[in-house]
Formats: structure tokens, C-alpha cells, sequence
């Protein structure tokens, strides 16, 4: 029974996540693609659940969700006039595109099931991973964790520089 | 040696660690001196002051012994060492010629020389990093870094729109380069580049997956390629060069393309391949590597040089031109050997001073006379004949024309090619020089014996920090033949890689 | 349970929607948002070959840093966006060609 719901969630969220992208990347509406947006990072999140990663949806829902997906929805709404012309986008070139992305997924699909990809054994994961992450960070992983700090730092002096109006600043 | 934890490494890593502390200084100390006069000169006074510290810590890393850094993310051999010395001295040289530019005179300087500091010290990690997440992560610290000062006249229309096609090629190339990094997670199980090794050359599975291992690579040849130029992912480099601040392009085509070659040998020698004790390395796998790396850097050095005669904008011919050097950087990576490391390294030093002096050049030009386009390159010579000598002098060199630096680089590369057996390569090569010959002529051409567009013939007086910067640049391509010896020396010394952790 | 190979292909069709995107749409904006797709289809991966393949928890650190570095460059990105909007009124990539390649 257990086996079933896991298989029924996998299911339906892996739709929501493939045909949400669909609509983000062939939608013809911006505003609708940006939300699509939002039930694709969503149907992430639930994978990471699935997979035993706690502490990344949680992550997942906060950044993304909460801070990316409302950076993307301002950069739509400013960058429109938002009376009278409808929000639509134009493609070019859609069917050379298109063959290429489908070669790339073909290709992926078969070297996926192809390689014989080595597997420890699908040991149940006991419990919230915070902890090992956070143990991590602290240990193996500190310089990129403050390396990290110093990226954030530059992007946000320079994305605060670019789009301030004053310039004495 | 093996790996050292956080507190021992710290004392390796004082470079660095200089250098982010004056990046926090330097945005201090620009929010204090906010509406003094002396913002600019505090500002660069400090810049200069923590570049210089962290030039003398980088060598007194000389004599320290090798091995891993912060549980194997980074790692400390003569190889990074002298990378992270001429990214340096890449920064202070760019640090000085923003100084007088017309370009960056309205702008605050303050934060770009944080971003110019926070950018050096990713391209030395990028340099010294033996984790796919530390080289993922410093890559797009460089990458992120260097969007923001291509953006940085925001009031342009031509930088902003460079900026854009840049951010959004780059975004792409390196989200590929992470999935093809995520695939070779999967096939290996680890993130170290010495255990990705280990796992490619022992598991007889992995024999069976070729062509996952052939995928995920040429996805991380993608990232790589988009930050060397390398054809074909080098459609961002005119437009970026060309609208970016000239300060900024001539960073581009100096630091962040040195880094890319930095990653790519770290990622093929240490992560893909090992030593077979005669000098040369064997890259593990049954895809012909050289091959594909052959396929790459023929295509790029021939395009570059093939478009680059027909620019007449100095920045995108530059560009150009500059593209055409990686595809003679890469032709070092092509013998899998200690030589090539070593001619790939020596070419990398001596295109810092041929192309930045190149750069100084232009931009020497452009405050003066506004314009960036050939045509109005006529009569320098009746104007201001060191400069028409100088740029001659660069121009020559980057020809690989005897008795100047640039002919040591090309030679070092094309004797490591020879001997490694690839003759018919070498000749692509030279045939490559003889046509990027016509376009550099032409800039020489115009200075020397076209007339003028202008009827102003008054002579250019040089900014003092301009002429200095010239007298430095010019001083290495002319006597680089001569310090043949100390060249060598040098890099026979650093092109050892620590071979395994 | 769901074996490995459902997770990389979820993951593979997101990298190619994320890849066609890229290539046919004009909209800057639009083209970030493929580019979180990418971003977030090579994140799938890491975490599922750090659940199946890799015994510590490698894949779910580095995928953290991938969110904090998509974070960052969708800020920087969009911050150009925005900049270039205000001088020529559209984000139109066809628009924005006083540079051609």
C-alpha cells in the first residue's frame, strides 16, 4: 500500500513538474509562465521529499519559491507596459529548436538507461538530514560555504549598483 | 602530503585571505569616504596595498609543501602557485589602467574594485580547486563577478545589452556544464576530481559507460569552452568585449580565459588522467581526447583569426584576435604531456603583457580621440610616435614575430606539438600566424601611414600612470627572448601538477 | 520504490524544455526562467545520485550551492533586465541587437 502512494505521488508530481516546464517554455502568456514556474519548483521540492532530502525542499521552497520566483514575477511586471498590450512573447526559430531539444532528450534517455549506473542499495534514510548538512558545512564543506558568502556579496553590491537611480552613490 | 583540515590550511591561504579582507575594507572605507574628494585616490591606494600583500604571500608560498588544502576542496602545487601570482599580477595591472580611463571616469570606482578584488580571488580558487563543487562554485563566482562589471556603465546602452547576452549565455553554458557535472557525479559517486580518477580507472563497469562519460564531459567542456572562448561557445565574446568598458574587456581577455585553461587542466589532467611516468599523461576513457581537443582548438584558433579580418572596431578585432590565442593555448593541452603544461603556461604569461598591452593602446587611443574604429587610427604616428612604436612593438608580438615575447610563446607551443609527434598540426598553426599577420598590419598600417581623419594634429600627451603602465608592459615583450632561461625556469617549475591526493 | 533511472528522466525532460526555451523564446525574462529550469533539472540529479549512488551526502551540499548561486545570478540578471528596460522600453532579445555577432 505504502509502495503505491509513494508510486502515485512520484507519478502525478513528475506530470505537474514536466507539463508545468512545458507550459513555462511554450506558453504563450509571460505571466502564466511565470507561474507554471512556481508549480514546477513545487513539484521539485516534493522529488527532494521523495528522495529523502528534507532540509533542500525546505531550501527549495524558500529560495526559490520565495525569492526567485518573486524576483522573475517583478522583472515581468516591470518590463511591461502592463495597460492594454496583452503579455504575450513571440518564439523564433521554434521548430530548429525543437529538433535539437528532442535530440538532446533522446540522447539522454538512452544513455540513461543504458549505463549501468552502481548503486549502494536503496537504504531507507532515518530521520531529518539537517543535522549531517549542517555538520558538514561546518567541516568538510566550510570554504565553499564561505566562499559562497563573499558571491553573495558581490552580486548583491552589483545588482544593487545596476539598477540604483542614484548614481552619488 | 595529505589533505590538511581548516585551521592548518588557513596558514596556506593567506593570499587569499588578504585579498577578501581588502575587498570588505574597500567597501567600507567607499561608504566612509562617501562625497570626499579623496573617495577615489582611498580606494585605490587600498586596492593596490592588498594585491601587493598578496602578491608577496603568494610567494612566500614557495617552499610550502604540497598537497590538499580545506579537506581536499583546494589544492596548493606549483602549478596554482604561479597561476595565482599572474592573476595578481593580472588584477593590479587592470587596477592601473582603470585608474586614468574616460570610460570609468563617471562611475564609482569603489565597487569596482571590489568586484575586481572578489573576481581574482575566484580565478585563483578556480585555479587551485580538486572538488567539482569548489570549481563549479568558483567558476560562476568569476563568471557572476565579471556580468557585473561588463554592466558596469549602466547609463550605456551598448554595455548594458553586452552584459545581458552575457549573463544569459553564460547562465546557460554553465547550467550545462552542472548537469554534465551532475552525470559525473553519478558515474563516480564522489565530487573529489582524484576519486572521479580512481573510479574511471579501476570499475570495469565503468568501461561499459562510455558514452555517459563522453556526454557528461563534453557538457563540462561547455562551461569550460564558454569561459576560454573556445569555438563553439565563443558567440558571446565580440559583442561582450566590444560593449564592455575597455578596462573590463581587456580583463576578459587576460583573467577569467586563464582561469577557463586553468579548470581545463585540472579537470583532464588531475580528474581524467594520469602520468605514465615518461612525461606523458594517458586520459582515461576509451574517447579519443586529443582528437576532440584538436577538433577545438583548429576550429577556434581558424576562426578567430578568419573573422578578425574582416573587423574594423580595435575591440572586436581584439576579441577576435583573442580568440585565436586560446586556440594557440590549447594546442599545448593537446600533447597530454609535461611540455605542453609547460608551453601552455608560458604562452599564458607572456599573452598577459602582449594583450593588455594591446588594450593599454586602445585605450590610450579612445581618450583621446573618441573612437575605437581603424579609420580614425590614421596619423598617430606624426602624433605621438612612442605610441605608434609601442603598439607596433605589442602588435609584433602578438604576430609571434622575432626578437619579441610573443615568438617565445608560439615557438614553446609549436616545439611542444612536434615533439609530441603532430606535425601537420604545428603547420596549421603557422598558417594560422601568417593570416592573423594581415589584420594586425592593418592597425600598424593606419597608425603608420595613413593620414589622419581629423585635422588636429597636436600630439598626445600620455597620463603619467598610462605611460608607466606602457613602460611595464613593453619591457617584457622586448627583453621576454632574451629571459629565455628564466622563462623556462620558471615554468618547468610550475608545471607540476600534484599528480594524486 | 522508484528506481533511479525515473528521476534522471523527469530531470532529462526538464534539461531539454529548460534547453528549448533557451533556444526559440525572445523574452529575457522568459529565457531566465529556462534557465532555472536547467538549473533545477541538473539539482534533480544530484540529489537522486547522492540518494542511490554516492554514500554521504555530497550531492544534496552541492546542490544547496546551486541553489544560492541560481539565486545570485537571477538577482544580477535581473537587475541588467531592468536596466536595459529602462533605456530602450522592451527586453525584446531581437531588440537588443545594436551588437550583432
Amino acid at each position: 500500500m505504502e509502495e503505491l502512494t509513494f508510486q502515485v505521488i512520484f507519478y502525478v508530481f513528475a506530470a505537474l513538474v514536466v507539463g508545468s516546464a512545458a507550459l513555462v517554455v511554450l506558453g504563450p502568456n509571460l505571466v502564466h509562465s511565470a507561474f507554471a514556474l512556481l508549480a514546477t519548483f513545487f513539484g521539485v521540492a516534493v522529488f527532494y521529499v521523495l528522495l529523502g532530502a528534507d532540509f533542500l525542499a525546505g531550501a527549495q521552497v524558500l529560495i526559490y519559491v520565495g525569492g526567485i520566483l518573486i524576483l522573475l514575477l517583478f522583472g515581468v511586471m516591470l518590463t511591461h507596459r502592463i495597460y492594454g498590450v496583452a503579455l504575450r512573447t513571440e518564439t523564433i526559430q521554434f521548430w530548429p529548436g525543437m529538433a535539437v531539444s528532442v535530440a538532446v532528450l533522446a540522447t539522454l534517455i538512452g544513455i540513461i538507461y543504458t549505463t549501468p549506473w552502481r548503486q549502494m542499495g536503496f537504504a531507507a534514510v532515518e530521520g531529518p538530514t539537517t543535522a549531517s548538512i549542517g555538520e558538514l558545512f561546518m567541516n568538510e564543506y566550510i570554504l565553499p560555504f564561505e566562499a559562497a558568502s563573499v558571491l553573495l556579496l558581490m552580486a548583491l553590491m552589483g545588482a544593487a549598483m545596476i539598477v540604483r537611480r542614484r548614481s552619488d552613490l | 602530503m595529505p589533505s590538511l583540515g581548516t585551521l592548518a590550511s588557513l596558514k596556506y591561504f593567506l593570499p587569499e585571505l588578504t585579498l577578501v579582507l581588502t575587498l570588505l575594507v574597500v567597501v567600507a572605507i567607499d561608504i566612509a569616504l562617501r562625497g570626499r574628494e579623496d573617495r577615489r585616490l582611498g580606494v585605490i591606494l587600498i586596492s593596490l596595498a592588498g594585491l601587493v600583500m598578496a602578491g608577496v604571500f603568494t610567494l612566500m608560498l614557495k617552499e610550502a609543501p604540497q598537497g590538499g588544502l580545506f579537506s581536499r576542496m583546494l589544492v596548493l602545487d606549483q602549478f596554482g602557485l604561479l597561476l595565482r601570482f599572474l592573476f595578481i599580477v593580472t588584477a593590479i595591472l587592470i587596477l592601473l589602467l582603470s585608474v586614468p580611463s574616460r570610460e570609468l571616469a563617471g562611475v564609482n570606482q569603489g565597487e569596482f574594485f571590489a568586484l575586481l578584488l572578489g573576481v581574482t580571488v575566484s580565478m585563483m580558487w578556480m585555479a587551485n580547486s580538486v572538488n567539482l563543487l569548489m570549481i563549479y562554485l568558483s567558476l560562476e563566482m568569476v563568471s557572476v563577478g565579471s556580468y557585473i562589471m561588463v554592466g558596469y556603465l549602466k547609463t550605456e546602452r551598448l554595455s548594458n545589452e553586452a552584459s545581458l547576452k552575457y549573463i544569459l549565455f553564460g547562465a546557460v553554458s554553465t547550467g550545462t556544464m552542472l548537469y554534465g557535472l551532475s552525470l559525473l557525479f553519478g558515474l563516480t559517486g564522489t565530487l573529489d576530481l582524484y576519486g572521479i580518477r580512481s573510479a574511471l580507472m579501476n570499475e570495469t563497469t565503468l568501461a561499459q559507460a562510455g558514452p555517459a562519460l563522453l556526454f557528461s564531459v563534453i557538457l563540462v567542456l561547455a562551461g569550460i569552452g564558454f569561459k576560454t572562448a573556445a569555438v563553439p561557445f565563443h558567440f558571446w565574446c565580440p559583442d561582450v568585449y566590444t560593449g564592455a568598458p575597455t578596462p573590463v574587456t581587456a580583463f576578459l581577455s587576460v583573467g577569467p580565459k586563464v582561469a577557463g585553461f586553468a579548470v581545463l587542466v585540472r579537470f583532464f589532467f588531475g580528474g581524467m588522467g594520469h602520468p605514465v611516468g615518461d612525461g606523458t599523461w594517458q586520459i582515461v576513457g576509451s574517447v579519443n581526447w586529443q582528437a576532440l581537443l584538436i577538433g577545438v582548438s583548429v576550429a577556434t584558433m581558424t576562426l578567430g583569426n578568419v573573422a578578425a579580418l574582416l573587423q574594423t572596431n580595435l575591440k572586436r578585432l581584439l576579441a577576435y584576435s583573442s580568440i585565436a590565442h586560446a586556440g594557440y593555448i590549447l594546442m599545448g593541452a593537446v600533447v597530454l604531456s609535461d611540455e605542453g603544461l609547460q608551453a601552455m603556461l608560458a604562452y599564458m604569461v607572456i599573452y598577459l603583457f602582449m594583450n593588455l598591452g594591446a588594450f593599454l593602446v586602445v585605450m590610450v587611443v579612445y581618450d583621446r580621440l573618441g573612437s575605437f574604429d581603424v579609420k580614425d587610427y590614421g596619423g598617430i604616428w606624426k602624433r605621438s610616435p612612442t605610441l605608434t612604436i609601442a603598439m607596433g612593438i605589442f602588435l609584433l608580438s602578438l604576430m609571434g614575430i622575432p626578437p619579441f615575447a610573443g615568438f617565445l610563446a608560439k615557438f614553446y607551443v609549436f616545439a611542444a606539438v612536434i615533439r609530441a609527434g603532430l606535425a601537420w598540426f604545428a603547420v596549421i598553426g603557422v598558417l594560422n600566424s601568417a593570416v592573423a599577420v594581415f589584420y594586425y598590419m592593418k592597425v600598424l598600417k593606419a597608425m603608420v601611414i595613413e593620414e589622419g581623419a581629423t585635422s588636429d594634429t597636436s600630439p598626445f600627451v600620455l597620463h603619467p600612470v598610462y605611460a608607466v603602465l606602457l613602460l611595464v608592459l613593453l619591457v617584457p615583450n622586448v627583453v621576454g627572448l632574451v629571459l629565455w632561461g628564466y622563462l623556462d625556469q620558471i615554468t618547468e617549475y610550475s608545471m607540476k601538477i600534484l599528480e594524486t591526493l | 520504490m522508484i528506481p533511479l533511472e525515473h528521476y534522471l528522466v523527469v530531470s532529462a525532460m526538464l534539461f531539454s524544455l529548460g534547453l528549448l526555451g533557451v533556444l526559440t523564446r525572445k523574452n529575457a525574462v522568459n529565457v531566465l526562467m529556462s534557465i532555472e529550469l536547467i538549473f533545477n533539472s541538473a539539482n534533480i540529479n544530484l540529489v537522486a545520485f547522492s540518494r542511490f549512488v554516492s554514500a554521504d551526502f555530497s550531492g544534496q551540499i552541492f546542490a544547496v550551492f546551486v541553489i544560492v548561486i541560481a539565486a545570485s545570478e537571477a538577482a544580477v540578471a535581473l537587475a541588467i533586465v531592468l536596466s536595459l528596460y529602462r533605456i530602450m522600453r522592451s527586453v525584446n532579445l531581437d531588440e537588443a541587437s545594436v551588437l550583432r555577432g
